[in-house]
Parts: C-alpha cells; structure tokens; sequence
C-alpha cells in the first residue's frame, strides 16, 4: 500500500512549475468550444475547475489527427527521404482521465503488435500519465460497466482526486512514486484525508448511471453478426460523418497520403473513420457499401475484433460517441437492444 | 515455408520503420493487356538486391512519390532473383501514375508483407491452380516456384479464364506452360470471340467440366472476388474440403501491417493474417464481405 499525499488545489500553478523542469507539460485547454489535452502557457490554471473529460481523447497526443511521417525529393542521383523529425523530451499529461488513460493502454497493445509503430511508440515512450478522477461525469458516460470507474488507476501512474479544497494524491506506478517523492510542497494525507477521498470517490462511482450488460457480449454480437434486419435498426438514423471515431480514444483508423508542393513531397498519415465508404472502397467492390455493415464493423471491432485478438475490449465507456454524435447515436442502446442468443 | 512469424518479415525494414519505402528502379515494362502492364524492377541499393528475399504469395506497397502508395503482389517467383515483378491494371490514382512511368523510373517499395502460400502444405500435394485476369500474377509467382522445384510437387493443373483474349495477361508464361508436358493447362474466355479457337465459359463452368481431382490435391484460387466466391461452390462439388481450397484476398490497404483498419475480415486483417486464407478460415465469417 503507497501513501498518499495531500496538497492545497490552489498551489497547483507551484506544483505545474515544479515539475515543468523537468516534464512538458500537457493540461485540458480550451480551444475554441472544444477542449483538447495542449502545451501548459505556465500560468492558467482554469482547467482544474472544468471538472469534465476533454473534448478530444488524450489520443490525438501521440497519435495526431496529421502528422508528417518522412519528406522526398529529387535530385539528379534521384529520391532521397528524410526521417520527420521528432523533438525528444520527457512530457507529463496533467489531469488525464482514468477512461482515456486506458484507452492509451489500448492503442499501446494495438501499435506495439507484430509490427511496432515508430510514430505512436517514440511519442509514448517517456510519458508520465496523472491522472484526475471525474467527481461529475457525463450523462453518457458508463465507465463502471467495463470494469472502470471514474477514479480507476489502472493506466495512470499517479491519480489526483479532488475532495474540494484539496487534492487527494495517490502514486500508482514507480515512476509515480518517484516524482511524488521529488516533488516540493506536499504533506501526508491522514486517514481523514483518505476517508474525505473515499466518499468524493464512492459519490462519483454512483454518479455513472447508464450500464451495459457486457457479459457474453462477444458471443450475441457472433450470434446476430447475419442479423441484417438488427444492424439496419440499429443504424438507421446514423449519418456517416465519422464524428464518434474521431473523438473516440480507442479508435485507430488511418490513411497515408502524399502532397507534392514545389518539388518538396511529404508523406502524411491522417485520422480516418470506418464510418465512411471510402474507407473500403476499391475500383471494382466495396466490402461495406451500405451503412449497417459499417456501424457493424465499428460495433463489433470494439467488442468482438479487438477482444479476439488482444482479450481486451476496445471501448473504456468514455461516452463521447453518444454526447458528441450529431443525431444521438447511442452504442449503449445498440448494445442493449442487441437479439439475446437463442 | 508461410511467413506466419512476423519478425520473419521485418528483416527488410528501411533503417527499422515500417513505413519507410525503399527506393527501386523500373527495368523493363510488359503491355499485357490494354490495362494490365508488368513492371520489372531492382533496387537501388546493392546490398538488399542481392538480400532481399520473398515468399510466393507476399505482397508490397509500392510508391509513386506524390502521388501515393498502393499495394501489388510481387509476381516474380523467389527462385528466380535477377529481378522482381509486379502487375498493375490500371484503375485508379496511383495505378495510373504508374502506368505513365518508363523504364528507369523510381519508385518506393516497402515489404515484403503478408503471409505467403503455404508451401509446407503444399508440397507433394497436386495442384489445381484457378486464376482469372490479373488474378493470375501472384498464382504465377507459385507456379514458377513449383516449376523450379517440380519434383516436389505431384500434377500441376492450370485452369485461367479472361473476359476476352486480349484480357489474357502473361501470355507468355501461358505458351511455356502449354509446352510444358509435366503441367496441363485450360485456357477459357468468357464469350465467344473471331480470333479465339479454344474453350469459351465462365472460370466457375469450366472448372465444373475439367472437374479436377480432389485427391490429395489443393485448390488456389484467384481472380475477381466474384470468380473466387463462384468457384468455391463448384470446387466442393468436385470433392475440394474447404481445408483445401486457398485464395488469396484483395483489399484496400493502406499500412499493409494491420494497422490502419480498413482490410478486415472479421478479426482477420487480409494485410496481417494474409493475403493468403483457407476457404476454411474465411468461409464462417462475412461470407458477404470477402
């Protein structure tokens, strides 16, 4: 058992430079009307009291929307490429929510397997996760049914939680523990502290009331997989835009393409969707033409794909596809309204 | 041997990123069909040329700086190294790039990916080997192979079928398997045509009527998905368990190494855990989508 530690929420600003030295540091900052995990200015603090999960998942930190993966020119002697290259330094993402700090566990099994992905592992690799627990989750969210919870450590290596004027700080991994110890300004929490943590904790574990039955999921979902009168239900009002991919912390998709300007080429990767009928379409067939096939490419990749290949499912309950879904597509009720095995 | 261990298949990576293509030179171009050219190619660099290696039935995605990648089989076979071949038909942004290109031109390869056709299970079986169009390129690449090691392999039988005789691709590996007495070869278009003298019908009817031994034999099949998804059927009529009939899958890919998403079957990634499937391993699964 690690102890924990307890620090004054308006010595944050302290505690962001102290550890600034040595980190990059990444908070929830506005941008526009979304909020994205960005650069910390080194003065606004304003984020600790947007007490709710980030717009776009913390993903997009090791995985941008587009990213340039190597330049070419011609010379005489012909192509020559050069590497992009990367900055390298140690980065700290500040207020990383337990949901997204898993689905960075998820993408990390999905980029390390078979074939490593140099892009996403050197801008993973020394990166300090900490995490802060959600005292108010959204009406979408349903962490609690994919054995999470809002103040779940699993992923993190140290988690923040806020028990009003203070924060509760628990080290969770070694790398945790050793900054906690480095770090200046902290005092022991006492059971009183923990117990104050626990009732923040317990409150907001019962503040996540949307569920899902994820037990033999994978088997209902292989049972109605023919089931084209279920996924035409169940797809009928989506409208293909893509939106619950892109914003979803766990999901992967990309496209590689090049741009040519003044003889000085790039070649891109960019975010793409399963949701669109590009995404499959050759000159003479399309696998998924029609949009049930597709919602149930997207369904079934998080809850039978993913788990046959890597026993974990690829959805942390985040709640961003039904709370940012243009026409309140909802994975919850396609889930549950899924034909029981017969 | 199929290349199932993937570490097997990294040995070529440029400076160990996956993503990173090689640079080859075009050597010689073949018009096989109004749309359909062979590229025969090497690389720039003279340590992998005399390195690289390959399994018949691996793919690559080849560049067009600019313009794109896009993933061809390689048609050569492995035992034949003074170069590499790939055949493109010409249906879309990168494949018409390509199709502009003359010899001396550089492109990007990156590969080899996939798994290859199971020589393992293979070897010492009868081979029936069912192709349409430029379907036949990565069959070719196995069919030289077994040719060059013949006595590892029992009958060879070849049934390929085109549109018309001007979509025959590899006419000239078709005149030297016709002369070759150790192998026979059915030759079929799909309509009746003045300049051909030879079998009219359908791939599917014609492997129905030569009927080919199911006898510690094994099917490979490939061509137009669906060619594969009507010679299937046929080939259990003729006593072919799904165990041995083999195809080998196209798909949009982009990353080629199971990542990017868009190539699945199910779980499988046709990238990945292909090109190269068992009717076995694909029949339960999608059966609409592969």
């Amino acid at each position: 058992m690690s102890s924990s530690k307890i620090m004054n929420k308006k010595d944050i600003g302290k505690l962001l430079s102290q550890w600034s030295e040595e980190f990059v540091i990444l908070v929830p900052s506005k941008e526009g009307d979304t909020t994205k995990m960005a650069k910390w200015d080194g003065k606004d603090t304003g984020f600790i009291d947007r007490s709710r999960n980030t717009t776009q998942p913390s993903k997009a930190n090791f995985f941008p929307p587009m990213e340039k993966m190597f330049s070419f020119q011609k010379d005489k002697e012909g192509y020559h490429i050069e590497l992009a290259s990367s900055d390298k330094h140690k980065q700290l993402l500040f207020a990383i929510r337990p949901c997204d700090a898993n689905a960075l566990a998820i993408l990390d099994v999905a980029f390390k397997d078979g074939y490593e992905d140099p892009y996403y592992l050197s801008q993973r690799k020394d990166t300090l996760l900490v995490g802060l627990g959600c005292i108010n989750p959204y009406d979408s969210c349903f962490c609690t049914s994919l054995g999470s919870s809002p103040f779940d450590l699993t992923n993190v290596d140290i988690m923040f939680t806020d028990s009003g004027e203070e924060f509760f700080i628990e080290e969770v991994t070694e790398a945790g523990k050793e900054l906690v110890a480095k770090t200046e300004g902290l005092r022991e929490a006492s059971k009183v502290d923990e117990a104050k943590a626990s009732k923040v904790k317990e409150a907001s574990y019962n503040r996540v009331t949307r569920k899902i039955d994820t037990r033999d999921i994978d088997k209902k979902l292989l049972a109605c997989f023919e089931n084209e009168d279920y996924w035409e239900k169940v797809s009928a009002k989506c409208i293909s835009c893509g939106i619950c991919t892109f914003l979803c912390p766990t999901c992967y998709c990309f496209d590689i393409n090049d741009e040519l300007v003044r003889k000085q080429g790039t070649r891109f990767r960019s975010w793409d969707s399963c949701a669109f009928p590009i995404y499959t379409e050759m000159p003479m067939e399309n696998p998924r033409p029609e949009k049930w096939r597709r919602v149930r490419q997207k369904v079934c990749h998080k809850f039978e794909f993913f788990p046959m290949n890597f026993g974990v499912v690829a959805c942390t309950g985040c709640g961003r596809c039904i709370r940012l879904c243009p026409v309140n597509w909802d994975i919850t009720q396609t889930i549950e309204s899924m034909p029981a095995i017969i | 041997m199929t290349v199932t261990d993937i570490s097997q298949r990294k040995r070529f990576f440029a400076n160990g990123n996956v993503y990173l293509p090689h640079i080859a030179v075009i050597e010689k171009i073949i018009d096989e069909t109004p749309g359909v050219k062979t590229f025969h190619f090497n690389f720039k660099d003279e340590k992998l040329r005399k390195e690289f290696g390959f399994q018949s039935g691996q793919f690559a995605e080849y560049s067009i700086f600019g313009v794109g990648e896009a993933p061809f089989c390689i048609s050569s076979s492995p035992t034949r190294r003074d170069h590499l071949e790939f055949a493109v038909q010409q249906v879309g942004k990168v494949t018409n790039a390509l199709h502009r290109l003359g010899a001396g031109a550089e492109i990007g390869f990156r590969g080899p990916y996939g798994n290859g056709f199971p020589l393992e299970i293979l070897q010492g079986k009868n081979l029936v080997f069912v192709g349409g169009g430029i379907g036949l390129a990565p069959l070719r690449s196995l069919i030289w192979n077994a040719i060059d090691n013949r006595d590892k392999y029992e009958n060879i039988d070849i049934i390929y079928g085109a549109r018309s005789p001007h979509d025959l691709c590899f006419k000239y590996d078709l005149d030297a398997w016709d002369k070759d007495k150790t192998i026979n070869i059915v030759t079929t278009i799909d309509k009746e045509d003045k300049s051909w003298a030879g079998r009219v019908g359908f791939v599917p009817e014609v492997v129905e009527e030569v009927a080919p031994s199911a006898s510690n034999a094994v099917a490979i099949v490939c061509g137009p998905p669906i060619m594969i998804r009507f010679t299937f059927p046929v080939l259990a009529k003729v006593g072919f368990a799904p165990e041995q009939m083999i195809t080998t899958l196209e798909k949009r890919m982009k990353c080629g190494i199971g990542k990017c998403g868009r190539c699945n079957i199910g779980n499988l990634y046709v990238c990945r855990d292909g090109p190269v499937f068992t009717y076995a391993q694909i029949k339960n699964f999608v059966s609409s989508e592969y």
